[in-house]
């Protein structure tokens, strides 16, 4: 294979990675920290991009879009979070994910509801292309991957370097503690389950032109966000990291190489991964609470 | 006799409430109840049972109906043997996959289930396009034979097959909730250490119950497959992941009539609201939510015990040995 085909395939990569960085991201904190696993996410995914759709389809722009669904994904979520989850966070972590694929399917069908079941595309917003290395790579896919680099950094300094990421943090090695020493856990909680749903909106607003939009697409992506969330380990945010990025490569050159490759091999990579180490590359072997 | 008939009065009472149905209300509703209860049982033995909640059980049912439907589409024309084919595909592929999941936390076992299902449905779509026809399905009604003694081609007899083999798997999951096997598989649940120290290993335990709960859930996907004599890749589409789930949470997870009560008001139900708006994501998605903040325990879960007391108020004193073992 010349290098015609191995860069196109690498950056796409990257960005198919981003995207599954941003979903997992949420779900990876979600287990960290509240012990729940959030299958819901996947809605937020879905209308993050369904908001972009409308947005841009009414206004034109594709940049208001996205933050139009960052801010729609923000309030479903934390009205999600208010109404299901404050009652379940003590419950077993089987029981969270039963009531968050209920909220997955009702989402399901009210989107199909309003928007029905068509499959809608979204416009790129910058069609131009960059030359690299010879190979022409549109740069929408590079802004994506820009975006992810900013989110991790930005989550990064907000885990390391602020006071409520640093109980975050702490939260997730023993939450008893923290509450212990006089912070809110329900905020916290609150306000992590907010970064989480944010950032699923901001996923699929972004994923939003380079796939189509229809009811069903949190399912499509589903087994690859699981994928690159059990690779990495739940609750760990650089196991996420490491993990989506060879989902996305895996993904991507695998289609290079056979296309129906690209579905199953990271299926493959997974169950060699957890045979070898049953807790992903980087899970903590931390048990339920 | 006296004990012979405690333990069948309630698979008795159960089936003879099916065949009963079989009178009132129209034939499909009520095979697909019965393929949708033993479909639920596998599930709901894991659940309750075993303590895994598993969310790739369409990934078992396709391979249970695309083991029949290879035979039918391909080799043979008997349903029956297309049957067993599905079955033995079943268990082969549980036995494949048993060994790695079972040895996962019960949350990263649900994680890579699900996974398994959307592989499977991305294998039966895209990848074996050739040999699955893709989307739209293997059809094989006409290629399946008519059998001398109980013609299954047929809705009215394949109900009399279907009837038998529900009942043969309640009898036989109602037997291994009273063997040891059973209560050791209720021991991993409840306490894995202490059954080590007992000396059984929970590997094995597991893995078994796995692969005879899988196994099930394979039958179950070859009854629907020689019923609806078609498969398509639809039956393991991820929006359908959670039916089983659904079904023995409405019901009652891990008790042993669950599955069924939970099939007859879901399929009920589902059938119902299809009609009224087509949209049955928007009805079953809150449903779930609110059985599982109204505590988990389903219909048959709160009707049990309302029950009992309203048949043995004169029989106090019988010991009700089988049912007394709740998951939960």
């Amino acid at each position: 294979m010349d290098t015609s085909l191995i860069v196109p395939g690498v950056i796409f990569g990257l960005s198919i990675g981003s995207i599954y960085f941003l979903m997992a991201i949420g779900l990876s904190l979600c287990f960290g920290l509240m012990r729940i696993i959030s299958l819901d996410q996947l809605l937020y995914y879905s209308v993050g991009a369904y908001i972009t759709y409308s947005v841009n389809l009414h206004t034109g722009s594709f940049w208001l879009g996205v933050l139009a669904a960052v801010a729609a994904g923000a309030a479903v979520s934390l009205a999600i979070e208010r109404i299901v989850f404050r009652r379940i966070y003590e419950r077993d972590l089987t029981f969270s994910m039963i009531t968050s694929f209920g909220v997955l399917l009702g989402g399901v069908g009210i989107i199909k509801f309003f928007w029905g079941l068509v499959p809608r595309p979204v416009p790129v917003p910058i069609s131009e292309q960059m030359s690299i290395f010879g190979t022409e790579i549109p740069i929408y896919r590079l802004i994506v991957i820009l975006v992810a680099i900013a989110v991790y950094i930005a989550i990064w300094l907000f885990l390391n370097r602020t006071i409520i990421g640093k109980a975050i943090r702490a939260g997730i090695e023993n939450v008893e503690h923290v509450e212990g020493l006089g912070i809110n856990v329900a905020r916290l909680f609150t306000i992590t389950f907010l970064i989480a749903g944010t950032l699923s909106a901001l996923a699929g607003a972004l994923h939003a032109p380079l796939i189509m939009v229809d009811p069903h697409m949190g399912l499509e992506v589903l087994a690859f966000v699981f994928m690159v969330v059990i690779i990495g380990g739940l609750g760990s945010i650089k196991g996420t990291l490491i993990s989506s990025i060879i989902v996305g490569q895996v993904v991507s050159l695998g289609s290079l190489i056979y296309a129906p490759l690209a579905q199953m091999a990271p299926f493959a990579i997974m169950l060699l991964i957890l045979l070898v180490k049953p807790t992903g590359l980087f899970g903590s072997v931390l048990l339920k609470r | 006799m006296r004990k012979a008939f405690d333990w069948w009065w309630g698979i008795a009472l159960a089936f003879s409430l099916l065949a009963a149905m079989r009178a009132f209300l129209p034939l499909p509703f009520v095979n697909e109840i019965l393929i949708f209860s033993i479909y639920a049982i596998g599930c709901s033995f894991l659940l309750g049972r075993v303590g895994f909640i598993s969310f790739g059980q369409p990934a078992y049912l396709a391979i249970g109906a695309y083991g029949t439907a290879f035979y039918l589409f391909y080799f043979g024309t008997n349903p029956y043997i297309g049957i067993l084919a599905g079955l033995a595909s079943g268990f082969i592929a549980a036995l494949i996959v048993g060994p790695l999941f079972v040895r996962l936390r019960s949350d990263y076992f649900a994680l890579v289930n699900l996974a398994l299902a959307v592989i499977v449905f991305f294998l039966m779509q895209k990848v074996l396009a050739p040999i699955t026809k893709g989307d739209n399905g293997l059809w094989f009604l006409t290629n399946m034979t008519s059998t001398p003694v109980l013609d299954i081609t047929r809705p009215s007899q394949f109900f009399v097959f279907a009837f038998i083999v529900g009942l043969a798997i309640w009898a036989f999951y109602k037997y291994l909730d009273d063997t040891l096997f059973g209560a050791c598989c209720l021991a991993t649940k409840i306490n894995e250490d202490k059954l080590q120290f007992l000396g059984y290993s929970n590997f094995s335990i597991r893995l078994a119950a796995f692969v005879i709960a899988n196994t099930t859930t394979a039958l179950a996907g070859s009854l629907y497959a020689v019923y609806i004599g078609a498969v398509s890749p639809e039956i393991t589409s991820p929006a359908r992941a959670a039916d089983p789930v659904v079904v023995i949470l409405l019901g009652g997870a891990g008790t042993l009539y669950g599955p069924i009560v939970g099939s007859i008001a879901y399929t009920g139900m589902k059938d119902v609201i299809s009609k009224l708006i087509g949209n049955w994501e928007m009805i079953i998605g809150p449903l779930l939510v609110i059985i599982m903040l109204a505590g988990e325990k389903g219909i048959w879960g709160t009707l049990e015990p309302w029950l009992k007391t309203l048949l043995f108020r004169n029989k106090s004193v019988v010991p009700q040995k089988n049912s007394s073992i709740e998951g939960n």
